[in-house]
């Protein structure tokens, strides 16, 4: 009878998945770091000093990121590789997704980090008091403008918002100079960007409503829309169109151009608004921070050190692109220095009590 | 029981005996249904908790979250979401019904190979076939556009598969089978004499097919078309893929979006509101699906010739085929062939996540086991109560139990993530709440299937176990169960599967480090990683066609 054929096939299936199931999470694929150390015990490396080395740290650690997985895995694999009694847990959403869970579960804390795309996320998070501080040696050699002053998050990396290209659709003398080009009606359907769930869009709005007003914020914004521009959930699927030709141009931060390039596409890039009286290259850092009630802080210290560490930093610029806050870790090749650049300036902690205003807005206009 | 209950003069019935067999009349009549019916009650309780829960948080919101979303959001989503639902029904009715009638009532060349293609569509997440054929139709960008592009040497213009028509397209390939299978078993099973009848009438063949056929099948089509409906309310993956929003993925937005709960509550409600009108609808038809059939002279319908049609209507049974089932079971074969070839891309399938490739499959398969497991064991006292003692209170426990229908998987999540949190907040974070949001949506299915196994079993059979002896327990066990066994098995499967492809209250639920099959496709392909995603999807896929052919064993057109 078929039904007999049906339980005895499932129970085979169940009983193989079982024997393939590792007792132990597999280990991360990094075998040349993790070989040279001697034996299983914390022995520091030639890592930027931490405060934590002489401690024995193990169990879980639980990471909530609202930076997405490929851009966070590869430091994951390489603290794994480091620290192998520790078993990783990554939790991947968007920033505000992963923001709601941390709030929601405040009487209940499942999480030990808290990496996001941008600060207001955690400033604002800081402020309802969801973390609970600690300061890394290294944050006395990072610009002090990217340390919390209560040491509740350190920033990680900086990434520029830049306009991305595809060199078959766009002649150099056509190129766009500033954000506001991005509503000329001559690029009608041919733009792509990120859309209201993603962090870093989230955060140049803010930026923006902070330096323009929320007049010109919503005009722009509007032009965007008017020009039908395609938002999609996350950066990955705008360069990636850009690079297929689906798009002329696509609005990202800066390092989706590289990652990009990296698989062979003819895409350039161009870092806006650097003219006089024009707003100045708008960019973003990513941050960590400790969240209030950690099951394992130990490790969680220790992560934050591995990652403001030069061997972390190293990391993000090579494998991400992105720039370190760290001073002299070296770019990756090919990334422009922003100090060639005008930055415009935010003051994040003002920019994040609004962060109820630039949802209201996006949600106005009803930006996808 | 014993020969007490046997007849016999009063005189010579001791007070011990009478007492014996009042004792045994109250345990068969009235003892077991209050324990049953507590039993039964209790699963209720459960199941509607969290529907409750919603109703109160929504009710309970203030009046500016109300406020807000009236301007002008609520009529929006609510027109786009009746928008897609009507639509899709329409077309899957469309579809479903006119397939059905090729391979049950007409020689199409193949009909019993084309009958296991229509059907199996259901194995795929409609997400998953939504990504495959994003990937080959995206304008511009799509392996389809671009293929045209270099045959051509020009741009040409193909239909884009975002936003409604898109959403709706996607849809309809991947909820025909619902109305296929109903419409199937309808067409089967359907009077020769009925045609006959309206023939010898002098109604011509399109007129009887119109006047008589098609309103016979009424009760099984509008069954398929209110499952499809409830189906299209609950969808998430698909239309936030596709980018066209309905309440499921604006509530899904509303949750990642500001630090507010209170509007996803309101949106929640009245999502749940208009999901328990069309279940309503649907439980209402099932009642008038039972059609009178005259056993004695039942004879098959006879097999239409499609003549010169025969060709056309081949072609179109294999264009539905193609799109539905060879087109993205074939792309995710050859992007898993090319994930398996390159090693980086391997190695990154296989370490992704915080476990790695076997540990997202297993969860995927344990989860989905104890969730058809648990809704089977909380399935048996409901259906026992209601099919063995009928009456308004057991009907009422049955209907209660039916809500899981109604409550999307992103309100499930919603409301297990406030609730759970606050009253048991031991169990939040934990692969069990993945699994109690499975159960609590899909003990529906099972509770229909233990019904539909229980009326197929007479209740002689346990009163004769009784009367020779058996308790109520015992006899269940000894006689009942065994014959309910393989209906019971198919609910389990029903379940296994639609918990396999649940996706949206995963998303929500899951513990960090935790990952599923439809978690890992879901966070590649809207990472824009399709190979990577591929074999997971592939998989997945393959492990759903086991219960869905053991499944589709049990119907009537595969027997």
């Amino acid at each position: 009878m078929s039904f007999y054929r049906l339980t005895s096939l499932l129970f085979i299936l169940v009983l193989l998945l079982t024997a393939c199931t590792p007792a132990s999470p597999v280990t991360p694929e990094v075998p040349t770091a993790a070989a040279k150390l001697p034996d299983s015990t914390d022995v520091p490396t030639d890592v930027a000093a931490t405060e934590t080395v002489d401690q024995t740290i193990s169990g879980k650690l639980v990471i909530y990121s609202g930076r997405s997985e490929p851009l966070i895995q590869p430091v994951i694999d390489a603290f794994k590789a480091e620290h192998p009694e520790v078993e990783v847990l990554l939790k991947a959403g968007s920033n505000s997704e992963i923001a709601n869970a941390l709030i929601e579960e405040q009487a209940n804390t499942q999480a030990d980090l808290f990496i996001t795309t941008e600060l207001f996320t955690v400033q604002s998070l800081s402020q309802q008091g969801i973390f609970q501080p600690y300061r890394p040696a290294a944050a006395d050699l990072l610009p002090p403008e990217f340390v919390d002053p209560n040491n509740n998050w350190i920033g990680l990396t900086l990434r520029a918002r830049v306009i991305m290209y595809n060199t078959d659709l766009v002649a150099p003398e056509d190129l766009p100079t500033s954000i506001f080009d991005l509503t000329d009606p001559k690029w009608k359907g041919k733009i792509a960007a990120a859309g209201s769930t993603n962090g870093s869009m989230q955060a140049q709005i803010a930026a923006m409503r902070q330096l323009l007003g929320e007049e010109e914020t919503e005009a722009w914004l509007q032009g965007l829309l008017d020009n039908e521009v395609t938002f999609f959930g996350g950066h990955t699927d705008v360069r990636k169109a850009v690079g297929a030709g689906e798009f002329a141009l696509g609005l990202v931060n800066h390092y989706y151009y590289h990652l990009q390039l990296d698989e062979g596409s003819k895409v350039g890039v161009i870092y806006p608004d650097q003219g006089d009286g024009q707003l100045g290259l708008i960019t973003n850092a990513t941050a960590v921070a400790v969240v209030k009630g950690a099951q394992n802080v130990p490790a969680a210290q220790a992560f934050v050190d591995f990652l403001v560490s030069e061997q972390g930093q190293k990391i993000f610029a090579e494998q991400n692109y992105e720039y370190p806050l760290l001073p002299g870790v070296p770019l990756r090749e090919g990334v422009q220095p922003l100090e060639s650049f005008r930055l415009a300036e935010v003051n994040i902690a003002e920019a994040a009590l609004d962060s109820d205003a630039t949802f209201d807005l996006m949600e106005k206009l009803e930006l996808p | 029981m014993n020969r007490s209950d046997a007849p016999m003069p009063p005189a010579l019935v001791s007070p011990w005996q009478r007492l014996r067999a009042a004792s045994n009349r109250l345990t068969t009549r009235s003892a077991s249904p209050v324990l049953l019916a507590g039993l039964a009650g209790l699963v209720a309780l459960f199941l509607a908790v969290p529907v409750v829960y919603i109703f109160l948080r929504a009710v309970g919101a203030d009046a500016e979250a109300w406020q807000r979303l009236l301007q002008v959001r609520l009529w929006k989503l609510l027109g786009n979401t009746l928008l897609l639902m009507l639509a899709v029904t329409g077309g899957a009715l469309v579809i479903g019904a006119s397939m059905a009638w090729l391979t049950e009532r007409s020689d199409l060349p193949g009909r019993k190979y084309f009958r296991w293609m229509f059907a199996l569509p259901l194995a795929i997440p409609a997400y998953i076939g939504g990504i495959v054929h994003l990937a080959l139709l995206r304008p511009r960008g799509g392996m389809l556009p671009r293929l045209l592009e270099n045959l051509l040497g020009q741009p040409v213009y193909t239909p884009s598969p975002l936003g409604f028509w898109g959403a709706a397209f996607i849809l309809i390939l991947f909820t025909f089978p619902y109305v296929y299978l109903l419409s199937g078993a309808a067409f089967r099973s359907q009077h020769a004499s009925l045609e006959e009848a309206a023939r010898m009438l002098g109604y011509r063949p399109l007129r009887t097919f119109f006047s008589v056929t098609l309103p016979a099948m009424r009760p099984g089509l509008l069954a398929g078309a209110l499952l499809v409906a409830l189906d299209i309310l609950a969808e998430y993956g698909t239309v936030a893929l596709l980018r066209y929003e309905t309440f499921s993925s604006a509530i899904f937005v509303q949750l990642s979006g500001r630090y507010d709960r209170s509007a996803a509550a309101v949106l929640s409600g009245v999502l749940v509101g208009l999901a328990v009108i069309i279940l309503w609808a649907e439980l209402h038809s099932q009642g008038q699906a039972r059609f009178t059939q005259m056993e004695s002279s039942w004879r098959p319908a006879p097999i239409v010739r499609l003549g010169k049609w025969r060709i056309p209507a081949l072609l179109v049974a294999a264009g539905v085929t193609f799109t539905s089932l060879l087109v993205p079971v074939g792309v995710l074969t050859t992007w898993s062939i090319q994930a398996v070839l390159d090693p980086e891309t391997l190695r990154s399938v296989l370490h992704s996540g915080s476990m790695g490739f076997s540990n997202f499959a297993w969860n995927s398969l344990w989860t989905s086991f104890l969730a058809a497991l648990l809704a089977i064991t909380l399935s048996v006292p409901v259906a026992l109560f209601s099919v063995r003692h009928p009456s308004r209170v057991s009907r009422l426990i049955a209907r209660v139990c039916q809500v899981g229908y109604a409550i999307p998987g992103v309100v499930i999540a919603l409301s297990l993530v406030l609730l759970v949190n606050r009253a048991l907040p031991f169990l939040y974070a934990t692969p069990l709440i993945v699994v109690i949001a499975y159960v609590l949506r899909h003990v529906p299915q099972a509770v229909r299937a233990s019904e539909a196994a229980l009326n197929q079993v007479s209740a002689t059979l346990e009163e004769a176990a009784r009367v020779s002896g058996r308790t109520a327990v015992q006899a269940f066990v000894q006689v009942t169960f065994p014959l309910i066994l393989p209906g019971l098995l198919a609910g389990g499967a029903l379940v296994f599967l639609t918990s396999l492809k649940e996706l949206p209250a995963t998303l929500l639920l899951r513990p960090a480090g935790f990952d599923t099959l439809a978690v890992r496709v879901w966070v590649w392909a809207n990472d824009g990683f399709y190979v990577q995603a591929a074999p997971a999807a592939l998989l997945l896929v393959l492990i759903s066609a086991v219960p869905l052919s053991f499944l589709l064993r049990r119907e009537q057109i595969f027997k």
